[in-house]
Parts: structure tokens; C-alpha cells; sequence
């Protein structure tokens, strides 16, 4: 398994996360290509239903990353992504999903370094756990 | 809210032939990008008027673009401050990186020269510098940084770390093009040779532009100047004689002759003349040696510009050629017409940097400032955000905070408080204890804590009690260096007198405000007066307008932000927005003929019947890209989706002629959506609506994918990265440009949907903020309605007489009661109340019913809140129950109509603080402070006998107040500090004409002090006058004190959450008359923009509801954060105000039935970029 390069689906908010990516983008900071950012207006846009597909259609992790807590764009879709996350992290396992997989992060525009090590530190933790179950289905 | 809900009457009006944009006319110059010139723009341009913004460093946001981190929130939060209503004029995106707006164009590195004209037609001067690499060119890859041979310290990063001479002015900019810091260049051309684009030009091209031509019978003269000259990069020829340079200058155009006089045959004297036949704008410098002086200044009389001593001295003679190329090039700037013109001039940082008392500061490398710390904390700062020790690069464990460097000290002149030391201090301490919990330890040293605004109080009690920040009330005598542990060693006294000593990691000065550098000479250049500490002069209860030399106002110029006398975000905010409302009153008033004119918009093609017909636009980014894209097996995958046309491969779409290309090609091939590959989509917002009207697609159906990264980080990765192979990339950038595609093809092109607005304001509370707002409405021709509960108009303003600069309140007052009740646009309804009142932004009914009984029904657009506040009610300290205890208020009433008597007066104690400053009142209320040293001043001017004492915590006398209390400690007026858990008492005589017996603490004696006060006066601070009914009328939410809640303390100040209801005054926060007035002139502007058209456009990504799937369960009305949806009840239908509607999708996620969708994140949509996205 030393060669499993994991795919993440990353959630990121339009105003902080997607801002520092950018950031680490245009600051030539390098982070693991096994993220796919997909940029959404605001964490508490973030259906459940969305990680689910991406657990179903065979993501290995899914990060949902926005704004601060209190530094919402939106005043509080941050915090109504962290309720949400914690619930799914509760239904995971029935999928057969294990929790670890889903990841909830803050990471502030400014935070271009930060988003690069915690990328990286995403796809470690994510390596570890091996090939999601619904990816190894659908090899077989 | 009523449970009847208003009509939203949406138009659909983008079909509609020709529609016509009303667009305001007139213009304004915005001269300084900082916080208060974004504000002051943005408010302008929202207002419809066409701002020039310009700034002379080469990026935007000031000194904001340095500081991650802001108080109360702790993290930033300036893209809050972008426009909600109409937001697609602007970029949706971070605004700390970048603005872009229709109506505002900005331009970096560019000066003010010179302004002429009259208020609303000025004309201006602006001269932009060289750049030196052609911004348009560049692509930022950072190929000349290595190269370069400079190193110089990183000025961004305060002086830490270094930069090349090529450089980019802050790191997060966009676009973010490099930029030579010719002071440093050596022209040594490294650069100019690696750059890929050809976009660095560091010979100037418009100096090699510039021709001098050199007249003089001597070669060697002639030659050592040619050489000096061309050093610098100007083009230089040579004549040995008079004739000759005639030929020469009749052949050619040359700007500067520099000509001897004594020569053989024709001289220089003649020469002049002839030369000014020929070319009478040439610049002529006559050469002398010491015998020829007289006829040198006889040729300046005769057309000389100027003349030169020999033997030259390059060090004098290359600096005169260098003005009078500048004056040349500055003749040359640009010229623009305006109405109006907005300062922004700024503050600078105060430099300890070899002053008397610099508490080590340059000596030891872990005494550092306030704003060197914020740059330490950075993620992109020299440390990468660790907090480490500059002398040893070891983790910091122990770091102190000095307060009032440069702020407070009249040594450094500075009779003024900073007003921002104190809260950026606590907010740094806070983040660092946040960062490293108890491994830090912080403290900081202070005098005063001064948390005079709003919600201060509590967080700097907060940093003490849930952070662990230690705060230590004394002052620091030294900070030196311990010898053995090479730990910095503090000594400092505290109010019991006593020394003390501690070791510190690292030392933080709390440095102050300055005027910025050069504001002197701008100021100079609007003919505008500064104050005696060289911040700006403003006329008597105004914070923006500028007065001139003769003390009368500088109508049309108006200042704003920090240099109208210091101010932190929040203050700078509203009064940024204060001076806007000035300059757009001034614009508004002449007329404005200058106008961007009505524009007329094309026809938007309805394509809702159509199949998805996609054109992918790549930009190959001078070819970096090409090698990936370009197999045509890459292009049939990307084609294999049927919703895909075409793909056009371009250069450079970001330039001028890359875009024609792209418009063209739109045009040629008729697509019914376009999607561009290329980088930094944000740069787009602007382009991408013109190109909508151009080719007649509704701005959702074009989109923009950054392909450009991908590549970036993998070719200047780690080494993990560097084998990404061009496969890889390749496959990256067709999965990129596929969720694209896929997002794209299920747009469902629905037209952006209008709001009609109801062009009236209504005011509640007519005091001064009340009257101020409705003079400011109704002065830009819209309708206002007044609101007053009380017989009369006026407030607190009934009963103030002075303030303590010694400005007449009754006469404001007066003058400001007779504009208001005489104005035709202002109606005054006195003693009624507001009954009730339903209604979203555009379209608010509100029912008014007065003492009579008699009920009346207003339609209004917006709706202000100004119903003030009130000295706090107290029986702390006795008071009541003898005519010798009285309030501030009623010592000034009592002052006023004598009918409390001075001459009988021999002490008057103060008590500050009573009932403020702990719970449950637990805020700062700002003007009592002040208000006690005006009275105590006003009783030491009466009769200098009398003994005053001020009984305070903390003194409030922020910004220049604290002049007066200097004075007041000089007029002999004494101070005596307690503690909240250590307060004074007070007892009665049994006798009723016995003097109140006041015990203190003195900490200095280190006993109790007891004074027999002929008076006591309390300051008892303000409370809020916001009843519950009136604020949910309006969806007005109180704080837990019972003021306005503004929608985001720094960013949006003076707005309600929900759109369309602002609040100014007391009501808003504890503030002084002028303070009052420029909240009220802020919250009118606020109103303004949304008055301003008569319909309000949504944005491009709106919520919007399918009747057909929704259950009416009423979940996303709850999670509206904007208050946007309502039930209506009689069409059994959840409806949403799409102008309220900020494109969230918290509705969307809540829905159980997916009714609720955003556009442009449908569900089909969502999965289908999920199953693009995890594509291999």
C-alpha cells in the first residue's frame, strides 16, 4: 500500500479556505496534488448529502474547511457546518465509513502556510487509513 | 415583524429591449487606498458615482495588509465591508487581496500633484511613478527574484527578513505583479534577461525618452556631462558650438539644452534665444563659470530655466536635471475632472528608533514594535507565524507589552493618546495565548487601559479572565539587556510606588500614531489646514470637512480615516463613510455634469429554451501551458461532453489584446455559455459582465476556472512534488476545466431579478444624529420622514451647552433645527411614536400613531434608528438623597443656569465609573471622562481656588482630549486612581448644610484619604434608548447593554444585520456630539446607496425556492442569517428577498425536500462536479 496516493475531496469556503489556497497557490507553497478543492460560497452550504457522494462515488477523505469560528462572511455557516459535520461523523460508520475520513478545519485567508501543512498533514492521516471501502468495491 | 408580508415586486427587467442603468453622475477622487479610502470609495461608487481611487504605494489596504489579525473577532474581516445589495459590481472575493468594482478605478503608485478649480469641478493633477515592469505582463513566476544581486531589508515585513530590489509589494495581492524598488536597483538588467514575458524594462524607457542636448566649446565638458547624463538613463547629444545645436534643434525635439556662455562665435545667450524661436517649451540651463554669473541671471530673465556653476558637481548638477525631468514628467500626468475629493491620507507608526527613551528598542533585537510583532505573528511574515526570539530564534515564552511609546509623552510631543494601543495590545496578547496557551506567558504595562468603545471593556476583561493575559497598571522606567541570562530586564514602578524587576523573552513596544510622511505637502497641495499635531484640521463638529487657512470650510475636500485624528477600524469605518456623504453632497449639488452618463445595457439572449452549447476559452499563458493542452486526445476528452462546442486556445487573456481575441471568438463561434481556463478568476469580475453585455449572455453563463495553479505548484514544489508528470498536470487541468463544464451546462439562465426600492427614508429619534441623517438624505433629493416621540426636536442637544474645545452645542442646535424643520424633503412628525412596522429592504411599511391618537401609515425604503440614549439613572453613593450629590448632567444644567452656585464651592469631588465598567453595565461610556475635565476646567477657570478631584479607574481621555487632561493637571486638578474591588465611599453629615465625606484609597500613601466635598459629581455614564418593540419592528436586534447590534462591530458599524435598517447616535454606542454626527452622517450613507436607484439589481448567486417541492416546514426561514425569506401566508409560499439574499445556501443545506437551492449549487450540480472532481 506504500504507493496508495489517496483522493481527498476538499469543501472550501469561497471567502477564507479557497482564499488560502490561493494564497499558497500564488506563494508557490507546495501541497499534495490528491486534494480537489471544490469552492462553495460557505461551509454551511455544505449538504451532507455532498460528503456522502463523495464517500459513495470514492473519496477517500473529505475535508470541509471555512472561516474562523465568529469570522463567518456569512456571520455563522461555519457554525452551522460544525453541527452538521458532527452528526455525520455519527452516520459515517453505518455507511461503513470510518469517521477519520471526514475532516472539519478553519482556515483563515491569511492562513496560506497553514493550509498547505494541514493538506499535507490530510493526506497523511488519510494514507494511513488505507483505500476507502468503496473504492476498493468498485476495483473489484 | 407583523405577520403580513410586504409584496416583493420582482421584476424580471434584463429581458426587457434596451433597459437602461441608472447610473449616477459625477465624479470623486479617493486619494489613499487604506481601510478609510476603500470605505469612502466603495460608498461612493455604490452611490453610483465614478471614483478614481489612487494610492501611492503600490498596493492596496494601507497598513491593514500587514495586521492577519483584528480585534474583536481576532482574525480579519474586511470582505465584509463589499457590497451587499448590487454585489456583483464588485468582486466576490477577498478584499484584503484585491477590489475590484465597476465604478472604481484604482491606481497604485500614483500621486496627487495639484489641484485647481471649485467644489464640484475641480481638476487634478495625478502623476503615476515608473513601474519598471510592465503589470500587464507579468505573470508572477519570480524567475527575476534570484537573480537579482540587492538584497535590502523586506520593508513589508517592518524591516524583518529581507527582499531583492525585485519584489512584490505584499504577498497576497491580485493581481500581485512584481514591481523594482528603483532606489535600490542597481540596473545591473539580471532580471530583465530571464523574464519569460519581456515585462521588465529596467533601462526606463521614459527617461532614454527624454533629450538633452549639450552645448560647449570644450570636449571634455561636453564629454564627463554625456557620461553623468547617461547614467541615468537619459538620451544625450552633443554640439561644440552655437550654430551647430541650432541645426541639431532644428532637426529634433529635444526637452533640456544645457548650454555654456562663453563661447567663440555665437554664445550662449544667443544661443537662448534662438532655441526658444525654435522650440519655445525647451528647457534651457545656461553653464558659468564664477566670471559669467551676471549674464547667467540675465538669461533666466530672458527664458532661462536655471544655470549651473562650473566646475560641475555631479552630486548637484544630476540632481537638477533630475527636477527638471520631474517637472516635465509631472506636467505631463494625467488630468482628471471631480467633483469632489476624499483624503485619505493615513497615519504613520511612531519610531522609537534613537529618541530619548527608546526602552531599548534598535539596541537589542527582542525589543520589538507593536507592528513588527503583528508581522512575527504572520503566516507569511519572516517567521512564518512563530513566535520566536529575533536574538536567538528560540520559541518566545515570555513576552511583555509597553503601552504609550510615542502616545501620551509629551517629550515626544505627542499631548495625545493613540486611541488604539491599548486594543491592539489586548488583541495581541490574545492571539498569542490562543496560539500557545500556557507555555506563554503575556503581560502588558500600562497607565490607563483605555477601552472606551463599544464592547471593549468586556474583552479586555475577557483577555484577563479567559486568556490568562496579565495586566500590570505602572510605568516602565528601562528595558536593558540581563547580562547573564541575555533575558531582557524590565523596571518598572507601579501606583504604590514600589520597583520592580522581570525578565522578558521579548519586549513589545505599543508604539502610537503619526501623520503619515508627506502628508504635510499633500495637505498643502488641497490648500487644507492641519492641526498643532500635524493630523488634519476639521471644521467644529464635523469629522470629515477640512477647513483652510482662514479657518473657513474647504468645501469639496473632505477627509477621511486616520488622518483626521486618530481612530482604530471601527471609528475609521464610520467615519470614512461620514466623509463620503460630504464629498457626495457636494458632488450631488453641483450637479454633475461629469458624468458616466445613463448607460444603455444590450439585450440579454434568453437561452433557457436552448441546449447547452459551452465554449472553453483557454489562456496558454505565453505559451507556459501549451505542452499540456494542446494533444488533440487531451481536447476530445474535454470534448467528448456534447454541452461542449468548441475550445479556442488564446494568449494572455488577462491583456488587453488576449481579450479582444477571446470577445472575438465568442463572437464567432455563438456560444450559449463560455467557460475561460486561465489564473486568478477573480481578476475577471468586471471583464466578464462587459463581455456578457457584448456578446448578449447573462453574466452566470460565463465562468471562470483557474488552470494555472496546478502547474505553479508543480513545477516549484518540493521534491515530492517536482515528479507530478506532465500527465498528471495535464490530467489536473482537464479535471479543473471539467467540473467547470459541469457546473456550467446546468445553469439554469434565470434573469438576474430587480427590486423596486421606495426612494424615502424614515428617521426615528430626531436628535442630532436623527436631524444630521434626515439633513443628509434629504439633501440628495430623497424624501425623509422624521420621527420624534418628544415635543421638540433635539435631545441630549436640549440641555449640552459647550463642548470642551469650547464649541457653542446651542448653536449647532439652533442652526441645525432650522435646517431640518425648513428643509421641503424633511417631514417632522412630533410627539409620535412608532406603532408598528413590517417590511424588507426597498419596500418597509411602518404605522406612526401621535399623542392625539391619530395613526398614519409610511412607505419607505430604509429605516434609521436615532432615539438615543440617557445619563444613567443611579442611587449609588447617595445620590438623591442630597442636593449636594448630583450627576454630570446636572452640573451642567446646574452650570448652566446657576443654580448651582461656584462661588460657595470650595472642593468638588468627581466619582468616574459609577455603575459603568462591571456588570451588568460592564462597557465604557466614553464621554464621561472628558466631560468631568471639561467641568473641572470650567470650575478651575471660574475660580482657581476651588480643589477639584477626579475619583477614576481608568482615564478615557482618548485621542487629542487628552490635551485637557494635561491642562486639567496642570490648572492643578487631582487625580486619584481606585479599583473596581476598592471603591471610594461616601457619608453624609448628620447636619444638612455638612459637607459629603469622600474616602478614597490613595495607593501612593498607601492609606485612605477622606475629602469633604462641598459637591460630589458622578459620572454615571449612558444607557441606551432602544425599546424592545421598536428594534423587532425593524429586525433590530439589541446587545445584552441594550444598544443597536451593528451587523459586524469594524466592518459594517452602522448597519442591522437585516439590510436596510442602520442606527446612529447614543443609540448605536456611548459617543460625543461630533462622534454622534459622524455615525449619523455614516448610517445616511449607508441608507443612500440603497436609495439611490429606483431599483435594486440581486446578485449573480441567489437562493431561490421550487414551490412545487417546499412543505412550508419553515427551516429555512430559520436559518436565514439575513432575514431574507418570509412565509406568505395568503400565497401559502416561502418567498425570498433576492436583493437581502446573499447567495449563503444555509436554506439549501436545512432543506429536507432540496426546495431550497442556490443558483449555480444545485444538487445535479454539486454531483456532478463531485464525480468530475474524482475523476483520476
Amino acid at each position: 500500500m506504500d504507493d496508495f496516493e489517496p483522493t481527498i475531496i476538499a469543501f472550501v469556503c469561497n471567502w477564507c479556505t479557497y482564499t488560502a489556497a490561493d494564497l499558497a497557490g500564488t506563494s508557490r507553497l507546495a501541497y499534495p496534488k490528491n486534494v480537489r478543492l471544490i469552492r462553495v460560497m460557505c461551509t454551511g452550504m455544505v449538504d451532507p448529502q455532498h460528503v456522502i457522494k463523495a464517500f459513495l462515488e470514492g473519496a477517500d477523505g473529505v475535508l470541509v474547511s471555512g472561516c474562523h469560528p465568529g469570522d463567518c462572511h456569512y456571520i455563522n455557516g461555519n457554525y452551522k457546518a460544525r453541527r452538521r459535520i458532527k452528526l455525520l461523523k455519527e452516520i459515517l460508520p453505518q455507511f461503513g465509513f470510518d469517521e477519520k475520513r471526514l475532516r472539519l478545519t478553519w482556515i483563515g485567508a491569511s492562513d496560506g502556510i497553514q493550509f498547505a501543512e494541514i493538506m499535507r498533514e490530510l493526506v497523511m492521516q488519510v494514507k494511513a487509513l488505507g483505500p476507502s471501502e468503496a473504492r476498493l468495491k468498485m476495483v473489484i | 415583524m407583523g405577520t403580513q408580508n410586504s409584496e416583493l415586486r420582482i421584476h424580471n427587467s434584463q429581458f426587457q429591449k434596451g433597459f437602461t442603468m441608472n447610473k449616477k453622475v459625477g465624479k470623486a477622487l479617493v486619494v489613499g487606498a487604506g481601510i478609510s479610502g476603500i470605505r469612502s470609495a466603495l460608498d461612493l461608487a455604490e452611490f453610483g458615482y465614478g471614483v478614481t481611487l489612487i494610492d501611492r504605494d503600490l498596493h492596496l489596504g494601507g497598513v491593514l495588509s500587514q495586521l492577519d489579525y483584528q480585534f474583536p473577532t481576532d482574525r480579519c474581516g474586511m470582505c465584509k465591508m463589499l457590497p451587499l445589495t448590487d454585489r456583483d459590481a464588485s468582486s466576490q472575493y477577498c478584499l484584503r487581496k484585491g477590489l475590484f468594482h465597476e465604478n472604481i478605478d484604482i491606481r497604485l503608485g500614483t500621486e496627487l500633484i495639484d489641484v485647481d478649480g471649485e467644489p464640484g469641478r475641480f481638476e487634478v493633477l495625478l502623476k503615476e511613478k515608473p513601474r519598471w515592469v510592465d503589470a500587464e505582463r507579468c505573470i508572477g513566476c519570480g524567475d527575476c527574484v534570484p537573480v537579482c544581486p540587492v538584497e535590502i531589508p523586506d520593508a513589508f515585513n517592518a524591516d524583518m527578513g529581507t527582499r531583492k530590489a525585485i519584489f512584490r509589494p505584499v504577498p497576497h495581492a491580485i493581481p500581485n505583479p512584481y514591481a523594482i524598488d528603483f532606489a535600490a536597483c542597481t540596473r545591473c538588467g539580471e532580471c530583465e534577461k530571464v523574464c519569460p514575458t519581456d515585462a521588465i524594462h529596467v533601462s526606463d524607457q521614459k527617461r532614454q525618452e527624454f533629450n538633452i542636448l549639450i552645448t560647449d566649446d570644450e570636449l571634455v565638458v561636453r564629454d564627463s556631462l554625456k557620461e553623468w547624463l547617461e547614467d541615468e538613463g537619459f538620451t544625450v547629444e552633443m554640439a561644440a558650438s552655437g550654430p551647430e545645436a541650432l541645426e541639431m534643434l532644428a532637426q529634433k525635439t529635444y526637452h533640456l539644452l544645457l548650454t555654456d556662455i562663453k563661447m567663440p562665435g555665437m554664445d550662449g545667450v544667443e544661443l537662448l534665444k534662438h532655441a526658444k524661436e525654435k522650440q519655445p517649451d525647451l528647457y534651457v540651463v545656461m553653464m558659468t563659470a564664477y566670471a559669467t554669473v551676471e549674464t547667467a541671471v540675465e538669461a533666466m530673465k530672458i527664458g532661462a530655466l536655471d544655470y549651473l556653476m562650473k566646475p560641475f558637481d555631479p552630486d548637484v548638477l544630476i540632481p537638477k536635471v533630475l527636477k527638471i525631468y520631474e517637472d516635465v514628467e509631472i506636467s505631463q500626468g494625467q488630468r482628471l475632472e471631480v467633483g469632489a475629493i476624499v483624503f485619505s491620507g493615513g497615519v504613520s507608526y511612531y519610531d522609537p528608533t534613537g529618541t530619548k527613551d527608546p526602552f531599548g528598542y534598535d539596541l537589542y533585537p527582542d525589543v520589538v514594535t507593536s507592528l513588527e510583532f503583528e508581522r512575527l505573528f504572520s503566516g507569511v511574515g519572516p517567521t512564518q507565524g512563530r513566535l520566536l526570539r529575533p536574538s536567538t530564534g528560540q520559541p518566545v515564552g515570555k513576552v511583555a507589552w509597553i503601552q504609550c511609546v510615542g502616545s501620551r509623552d509629551l517629550q515626544t510631543d505627542a499631548d495625545f493618546c493613540s486611541n488604539i494601543c491599548c486594543m491592539y495590545a489586548i488583541k495581541e496578547a490574545r492571539v498569542a495565548k490562543e496560539k500557545y496557551g500556557n507555555e506563554l506567558e503575556t503581560a502588558i504595562f500600562y497607565m490607563d487601559m483605555r477601552t472606551f468603545g463599544k464592547s471593549y471593556q468586556r474583552y479586555r476583561d475577557q483577555a484577563e479572565t479567559e486568556h490568562g493575559v496579565t495586566f500590570i497598571k505602572g510605568r516602565v522606567h528601562s528595558v536593558t539587556a540581563d547580562d547573564k541570562t541575555g533575558l531582557m530586564l524590565l523596571r518598572y514602578v507601579n501606583y504604590d510606588g514600589a520597583l520592580f524587576e522581570s525578565h522578558w523573552d521579548m519586549v513589545v513596544l505599543a508604539v502610537g500614531q503619526r501623520p503619515a510622511a508627506g502628508a504635510e505637502k499633500i495637505a498643502e497641495t488641497l490648500g487644507i489646514e492641519l492641526n498643532p499635531w500635524g493630523f488634519c484640521k476639521t471644521r467644529p463638529f464635523s469629522m470629515s470637512q477640512t477647513v483652510d487657512a482662514d479657518d473657513t470650510a474647504r468645501q469639496g475636500i473632505v477627509v477621511s480615516g486616520a488622518f483626521s485624528g486618530l481612530k482604530d477600524i471601527s471609528e475609521t469605518v464610520i467615519q470614512a463613510s461620514s466623509a463620503s456623504v460630504c464629498a457626495s453632497r457636494v458632488i450631488h449639488a453641483s450637479g454633475g455634469s461629469l458624468a458616466p452618463e445613463i448607460v444603455e445595457q444590450a439585450e440579454i439572449k434568453d437561452v433557457s429554451s436552448e441546449l447547452p452549447r459551452i465554449l472553453i476559452a483557454i489562456c496558454t499563458c505565453g505559451s507556459a501551458l501549451t505542452a499540456y493542452i494542446s494533444p488533440p486526445e487531451w481536447q476530445a476528452g474535454l470534448k467528448s461532453d456534447p454541452a461542449v462546442m468548441d475550445i479556442e486556445l488564446l494568449d494572455q487573456t488577462c491583456t488587453a489584446m488576449g481579450w479582444d481575441a477571446l470577445i472575438e471568438s465568442v463572437r464567432k463561434h455563438a456560444p450559449n455559455r463560455v467557460l475561460i481556463g486561465a489564473c486568478q478568476p477573480y481578476i475577471y469580475a468586471r471583464k466578464l459582465r462587459e463581455l456578457g453585455e457584448q456578446v448578449g449572455l447573462a453574466p452566470a453563463l460565463i465562468d471562470v476556472v483557474d488552470i494555472r495553479s496546478p502547474v505553479f505548484t508543480a513545477s516549484e514544489g518540493d521534491e515530492s512534488e517536482k515528479d507530478m508528470s506532465h500527465n498528471k498536470i495535464s490530467a489536473e487541468i482537464a479535471r479543473i476545466l471539467t467540473m467547470g463544464v459541469v457546473r456550467l451546462k446546468s445553469v439554469e439562465p434565470s434573469p438576474t431579478p430587480y427590486l423596486p426600492v421606495e426612494q424615502r427614508a424614515l428617521i426615528v429619534g430626531g436628535g442630532i444624529a436623527g436631524m444630521t441623517a434626515a439633513l443628509a438624505i434629504a439633501d440628495h433629493g430623497f424624501a425623509t420622514d422624521l420621527i420624534e416621540k418628544k415635543a421638540d426636536l433635539g435631545g441630549n442637544l436640549r440641555w449640552l451647552t459647550t463642548t470642551i474645545e469650547g464649541d457653542d452645542l446651542q448653536a449647532l442646535y439652533e442652526t441645525t433645527f432650522q435646517q431640518v424643520t425648513k428643509h421641503p424633503l424633511i417631514q417632522v412628525y412630533a410627539h409620535t411614536e412608532v406603532v408598528a412596522a413590517y417590511g424588507q429592504v426597498g419596500h418597509f411599511v411602518t404605522t406612526i400613531e401621535n399623542r392625539d391618537g391619530e395613526v398614519d401609515t409610511l412607505e419607505h425604503g430604509v429605516a434609521i434608528l436615532a432615539t438615543g440614549g440617557e445619563e444613567a439613572v443611579t442611587d449609588a453613593y447617595n445620590h438623591g438623597a442630597d442636593p449636594k450629590i448630583v450627576t454630570q448632567k446636572e452640573l451642567e444644567i446646574g452650570l448652566h443656569d446657576h443654580t448651582i452656585d461656584t462661588a460657595r464651592l470650595e472642593t468638588v469631588v468627581m466619582i468616574q465609573c459609577v455603575g459603568s465598567r462591571e456588570e451588568p453595565r460592564n462597557y465604557c461610556s466614553r464621554i464621561c471622562c472628558v466631560t468631568a475635565l471639561k467641568h473641572a476646567l470650567d470650575l478651575k477657570t471660574l475660580n482657581p481656588e476651588i480643589m477639584v478631584y477626579i475619583l477614576y479607574r481608568d482615564m478615557m481621555s482618548y485621542g487629542f482630549n487628552e490635551t485637557y487632561f494635561t491642562q486639567a493637571r496642570e490648572a492643578g486638578v487631582i487625580f486619584i486612581a481606585y479599583t473596581k474591588d476598592q471603591k471610594p465611599e461616601v457619608a453624609l453629615g448628620d447636619e444638612t448644610d455638612a459637607k459629603v465625606q469622600v474616602t478614597t484609597f490613595e495607593s501612593l500613601l498607601g492609606q485612605n484619604v477622606q475629602i469633604d466635598a462641598d459637591l460630589l459629581v458622578l459620572a454615571t455614564g449612558v444607557t441606551p434608548d432602544l425599546p424592545p418593540a421598536l428594534a423587532d419592528a425593524f429586525g433590530a436586534i439589541r446587545d445584552q447593554d441594550g444598544f443597536f447590534q451593528e451587523a459586524e462591530s469594524k466592518w459594517r458599524p452602522v448597519d442591522a444585520i437585516k439590510e436596510g435598517v442602520f442606527a446612529c447616535g447614543l443609540v448605536h454606542s456611548p459617543r460625543n456630539v461630533t462622534e454622534a454626527i459622524a455615525t449619523a452622517e455614516a448610517a445616511s450613507q449607508r441608507a443612500l446607496r440603497i436609495l439611490a436607484a429606483a431599483t435594486l439589481p440581486a446578485g449573480k448567486v441567489v437562493a431561490i425556492v421550487r414551490h412545487s417541492l417546499c412543505s412550508l416546514c419553515e427551516l429555512c426561514i430559520e436559518a436565514c442569517p439575513y432575514g431574507a425569506r418570509t412565509l406568505d401566508i395568503d400565497l401559502e409560499k416561502v418567498e425570498v428577498n433576492p436583493v437581502m439574499c446573499q447567495g449563503c445556501g444555509s436554506c439549501a443545506s436545512v432543506c429536507p425536500n432540496s426546495a431550497s437551492v442556490v443558483e449555480g449549487f444545485e444538487m445535479p450540480q454539486m454531483f456532478g462536479v463531485i464525480d468530475a472532481a474524482l475523476v483520476n
